[in-house]
């Protein structure tokens, strides 16, 4: 296959910015749980890295251009999601075992000793 | 020992000879192979985050007072060294792909320096929960003992210490890769015209990176607001 050679000196500034555009969003990581968004930390937080993760992969990546590889990556992120809705969503709020499990045994929480969490579960 | 590509033929039941097409050159093939491997990666790590946010759901509090108990400094500091070093490789191989060979493998090595950084950081941090008595099969993540801490805790800690770890683990291959990488470099099987293996390895470099930024807030900046100082 024939590699193009590239020229160094104009493709580093594209570099240099998504670096400058990551180090700004790390910033806005540590500076929101004090001030913007603070009832929701967690989305707030998730949705910074979502964008970080966005300009990793398009730029350093080189996913920008690449149809192909693009749409194996939304089809297996699609996937991921709907998991994560179906587990999250349905499966955990409904978990038919809750009460018989040692993890999801809410009352076990202030429990310390295996007598105790043994006893819970019965 | 040669490594010159010698054709293959192969014969038909009419005993034509046909060549048989190599696909060593196969760029596009390689990269593809990586992306399906990297997908794997993205699956392994999403069932641990899936589990993790299963936990949070049943112990949000507790998720909170232990994201808390963090040491946010030394993590944000591992955040922006693992970004530049993200800067590094990504430079290298325009280096590589520019005919630079010699700044490619600066680039390389000051890659790996920061990984080593990385790694060094970790374990300060590790290092000082250990003393703090929290670290795995230690008793306060241990159920059932008069120092153990509420079961929400434990459940974070030890998916923090199992991601963190598996993470760093993938840190230290990402080092041995670099350096195979430069070997390969300096045997001339890695250049300017065949550069797959120095793009894949970046691009391996790159997913640690892309793990490492769900990773970061997920365990250290949830509970920054908790009230409780930052700093095991």
């Amino acid at each position: 296959m024939d590699i193009k050679k590239v020229n160094y000196d104009e493709e580093k500034g594209l570099y240099y910015k998504v670096l400058l555009g990551l180090l700004l969003l790390t910033a806005i990581t540590f500076v929101q749980p004090h001030y913007f968004l603070t009832g929701s930390i967690f989305l707030a937080q998730m949705l910074i890295a979502v964008v970080k993760a966005y300009l990793i992969i398009m730029f350093y990546m080189h996913l920008k251009g690449e149809s192909l590889i693009t749409w194996m990556g939304f089809f297996s992120l699609t996937l991921v999601i709907v998991f994560f809705v179906i587990v999250i969503g349905f499966d955990v709020p409904n978990f038919q075992y809750g009460s018989e499990s040692y993890i999801t045994d809410l009352s076990a929480n202030d429990v310390h000793t295996t007598e105790d969490v043994h006893h819970n579960t019965h | 020992m040669s490594h010159e590509y010698v054709p293959e033929i192969a014969t038909d039941r009419d005993g034509n000879e046909h060549l048989v097409q190599g696909w060593q050159d196969d760029f596009y093939g390689g990269k593809l192979g990586f992306w399906l491997f990297m997908f794997t990666e993205v699956m392994m790590f999403g069932a641990m985050f899936l589990a993790l946010a299963y936990y949070n759901h049943i112990h949000p509090q507790e998720f909170l007072n232990a994201s808390a108990s963090l040491n946010r400094l030394l993590g944000g500091t591992n955040t922006v060294v693992l970004l530049i070093s993200a800067l590094t490789m990504g430079l290298g191989l325009l280096k590589m792909r520019s005919g630079d060979i010699k700044g490619a493998k600066i680039m390389i090595w000051a890659t790996i320096l920061l990984a080593l950084v990385f790694l060094g950081i970790k374990g300060l941090e590790w290092t000082t929960e250990y003393q703090h008595g929290v670290f795995l099969g230690l008793d306060a993540l241990q159920a059932g003992n008069e120092h153990s801490k509420p079961l929400g805790e434990i459940l974070f800690f030890g998916m923090y210490f199992t991601m963190t770890g598996i993470h760093g683990f993938h840190i230290i291959l990402g080092i041995g890769l670099m350096i195979w990488l430069l070997k390969r470099i300096n045997a001339g099987k890695v250049s300017t015209e065949h550069h797959i293996l120095h793009w894949n390895i970046a691009l391996y470099w790159d997913i640690v990176h892309l793990i490492w930024v769900f990773v970061f807030p997920y365990y250290y900046m949830i509970g920054a607001a908790t009230g409780v100082s930052g700093g095991h």
